[in-house]
């Protein structure tokens, strides 16, 4: 038998077989689902491309298979928790999958609010589908689990923020031969804070020179939303060597200096500058600018380079119906200090934020049984790959390897590569459960700092201390 | 008794509906207000702390630097209101081509959902995008950035709410103005009395009651003004424009600081009722001891 006899005959032995193994699960789903015919899932969820596709293709999906009708309500970020919170804290059991972004996650461990997917997949071993394996999720799924290892949360969407540049002007010979005769070096993208801003003042002054609605830089500076405290906090201090907010939890909670937190430290205020001289560098609209304003900022064209969310990065880099600057953006890792990546790689601290969330099952859910054989549904390796081409997420280590997600790789300009082999060098949130109250009390200091009315070095003297006052009231410092 | 029994019968579930929506989570919020609450604390249980959170209300320099901006949103909001929504409604008084087109579009901003403002003033307002900053350069070379003056966003906030809200003040208007009986008007204008003393002798003092039912409920609704200032400009550039409405919100809800916000909320309901009160001895008890 030839070799082409050999490849004919393995592929229809492959066909026969995955036929099989498509109808053996389609099986599985319809019996599972016997009982709960009648039964309609609600989940609420925050309006991003990733949720957008599972109200409109993997819950019409689900219920075609199974004959459980699935609601995925998609809201505002501020009213998906508002629901979420309200209705598991009054234990009306209104939703039967809620979204968990990263950083919230353990609060709702705190407070006993998720289901344990892990041992209720033991217990129940006839939901377990054959087609679902905790295994294959990357290792962001490590945070929505417990000491145990127990799962709390299927996940269903993970971005890196990262540092998008314009390889159109980036790769410009006469933009090139401007720059070189500027500053002496070479047009590439920047590792440090110091090429950063070098970069971030050149194309300003380009853009005024050459009368173009062009700025060196995006910024995620809101001086009313916490978008800019988190941009600070979670993207530009890790970057100087600041990481978890500057709060040592193994410390007492310690946030000043003087206790031994490091949210007012030297590094954290060389930072802060850094952050608020990137902001002078950026587009007007940068001081109403949340992630979505950045993204949007930066698909114009008006920056030449910018710190933003990865999941925006699809539809930038390819969508030509959103996007003036499809097909020519590039992907680095963000600037950093020096000694940092060292630093990281070594295993300590991160270099950016890795952003995502699961779908969990709210112990008040009324519907656990039929809500866990949907979660287990969007876990599967199968449903991953269209789901990554339409919100450029990735959560199960199969979707690398297929081969339209690596073709859309190529043009996010290695997006998915760096997702890939560069994660492990980004971090979720830091595992706080009261991040929203901290965040609250010391971000209306964060917004003087950014109108000018407190001096950045006394400002992040000032949210030390309302930080520890905050932890001190919640009980967490003594 | 009979007729008693039914009237009775006939206000219970205007009665039920009250007391559920009103009274039961007034009297929860009082309580709450007395405790110590947070469901994200190491001790996620309600504690009673007696009037601990009203003392710290009374000393929280954010809470009485947002009761000032307020306080400053509301007049000018309200007056202003008063004055448009005045000036149209007797512009609605008299006929001319397309008054009732006119009439309808003008009403439009009542039914938009306040959310829906607060987005479209954004975009509105958004430099480099925003119309308004574009026509602003173009004609008087003002650059108008919001989310960098403390001053434009409060003015913009003023604006927006006059925009949303005039229309009520003027329909309201325009019913008291039509039910005026035509006679004192026919007889100042026979004494020779001119327009400025027909408006102050005659029409003020006839609609004064519209007036102030007005003015009391545009005043509840600018106090408690959440949705459009939150999304125009989240309560900033800073704290310019956190409002009571908007710290009451950020402190219950992202914050979950449920015992302080209530009792937040309950001062706020107390402030509200004590200016209804200044008002209604300032305009109406005087008149009515008159005779």
């Amino acid at each position: 038998m030839g070799f082409r006899s050999r490849l004919g005959v393995s592929a229809l032995a492959l066909a026969v077989a995955s036929g099989a193994a498509f109808a053996q699960d389609d099986e599985f789903w319809k019996k599972a689902a016997e009982p709960y015919q009648g039964v309609t899932l609600r989940g609420v969820t925050e309006a991003t491309p990733p949720s957008n596709y599972v109200r409109e293709v993997l819950a019409p999906q689900f219920e075609e298979l199974t004959g459980i009708r699935v609601d995925i309500e998609t809201t505002s970020w501020d009213q998906m928790y508002d629901k979420a919170i309200k209705d598991m804290e009054s234990g009306t059991g209104i939703y039967d999958m809620i979204y968990i972004e990263q950083d919230i996650v353990y609060a709702y461990l705190a407070r006993d609010f998720l289901t344990n997917i892990t041992q209720m997949l033991t217990d129940n071993p006839a939901l377990k589908a054959p087609s679902f394996d905790e295994g294959a999720f990357t290792t962001f799924a490590d945070y929505f689990k417990d000491d145990d290892g127990g799962l709390y949360g299927i996940p269903m969407e993970a971005f890196i923020k990262v540092y998008l540049y314009r390889t159109d002007l980036f790769g410009d010979p006469e933009v090139q031969a401007a720059f070189k005769e500027k500053t002496g070096r070479d047009l590439k993208p920047a590792t440090t804070h110091a090429e950063y801003a070098e970069i971030a003042q050149f194309f300003t002054d380009w853009g005024k020179e050459h009368d173009e609605d062009l700025w060196g830089t995006t910024s995620q500076a809101h001086t009313g939303h916490p978008a800019s405290w988190y941009e600070y906090v979670e993207s530009i201090a890790p970057t100087f060597g600041v990481y978890n907010w500057g709060i040592d939890a193994a410390n007492n909670y310690a946030a000043t200096v003087e206790h031994g937190g490091r949210m007012n430290s030297p590094e954290a205020k060389e930072a802060l500058k850094w952050f608020l001289a990137m902001r002078d560098l950026a587009p007007p609209e940068s001081v109403q600018s949340t992630w979505t304003e950045v993204a949007s900022t930066f698909a114009a064209g008006r920056a030449a380079q910018g710190i933003v969310y990865g999941e925006n990065a699809a539809w930038i880099a390819s969508d030509e119906n959103q996007s003036r600057v499809v097909g020519n953006v590039g992907v680095a890792l963000p600037p950093l200090e020096d000694g940092i990546l060292a630093q990281v790689e070594g295993g300590e601290g991160y270099v950016g934020y890795y952003d995502g969330g699961a779908f969990g099952l709210p112990v008040t859910s009324k519907n656990k049984e039929a809500a866990l054989l949907f979660l287990e549904y969007i876990g599967q390796d199968s449903v991953q790959a269209d789901w990554a081409l339409a919100g450029s997420r990735i959560t199960n280590t199969a979707t690398y390897d297929d081969p339209e997600v690596q073709a859309l790789d190529e043009e996010l300009g290695g997006y998915f590569t760096m997702l890939r082999d560069s994660g492990k060098l980004f971090a979720g949130a830091p595992p706080y459960p009261f991040h929203a109250q901290v965040r609250e009390a010391v971000a209306p200091i964060f917004y003087e700092i950014l109108t000018g009315a407190i001096e950045p070095d006394a400002g992040l003297d000032q949210m030390a201390e309302r930080a520890e006052q905050e932890l001190t009231d919640l009980g967490y410092r003594q | 008794m009979q007729s008693n029994r039914l009237g009775w019968l006939l206000l219970a579930p205007t009665l039920l509906i009250l007391a559920m929506f009103g009274v039961f989570p007034f009297i929860y919020v009082l309580f709450v207000s007395f405790h110590q609450w947070n469901p994200f604390a190491v001790n996620p249980e309600m504690a009673f702390n007696w009037a601990a959170n009203y003392r710290r209300v009374v000393f929280d320099a954010q809470f009485i630097a947002s009761l000032g901006v307020t306080a400053a949103f509301v007049f000018f909001a309200v007056v202003s209101e008063l004055i448009l929504g005045y000036a149209l409604a007797q512009a609605f008084m008299k006929d001319f081509p397309g008054k009732a087109f006119f009439r309808t579009i003008h009403t439009l901003p009542l039914i938009m959902a306040p959310i829906i403002v607060g987005s479209v003033w954004k975009l509105m307002t958004t430099p480099s995008i925003g119309i308004i900053p574009h026509l602003l350069d173009n004609w008087f070379g003002y650059d108008l950035n919001i989310g960098q003056s403390a001053g434009a966003a409060f003015v913009l906030t003023v604006i927006m709410d006059i925009w949303h809200w005039t229309p009520l003040v003027t329909l309201s208007l325009i019913a008291a103005l039509v039910s005026l009986p035509p006679d004192p008007f026919e007889q100042a204008q026979i004494d020779g009395a001119g327009r400025w003393q027909i408006f102050w002798h005659i029409t003020l003092p006839m609609i004064r009651p519209a007036i102030l039912a007005t003015v009391f409920i545009r005043l509840m609704d600018a106090l408690r003004t959440v949705d459009e200032v939150l999304m125009l400009t989240g309560g900033g550039p800073g704290s310019a424009t956190r409002y009571v409405g908007v710290h009451i919100f950020k402190e219950v809800f992202p914050r979950t600081n449920y015992g302080y916000g209530s009792a937040i909320s309950v001062v706020v309901l107390y402030v509200t009722i004590v200016v209804c009160w200044l008002l209604y001895v300032g305009l109406i008890a005087p008149r009515n001891k008159k005779g």
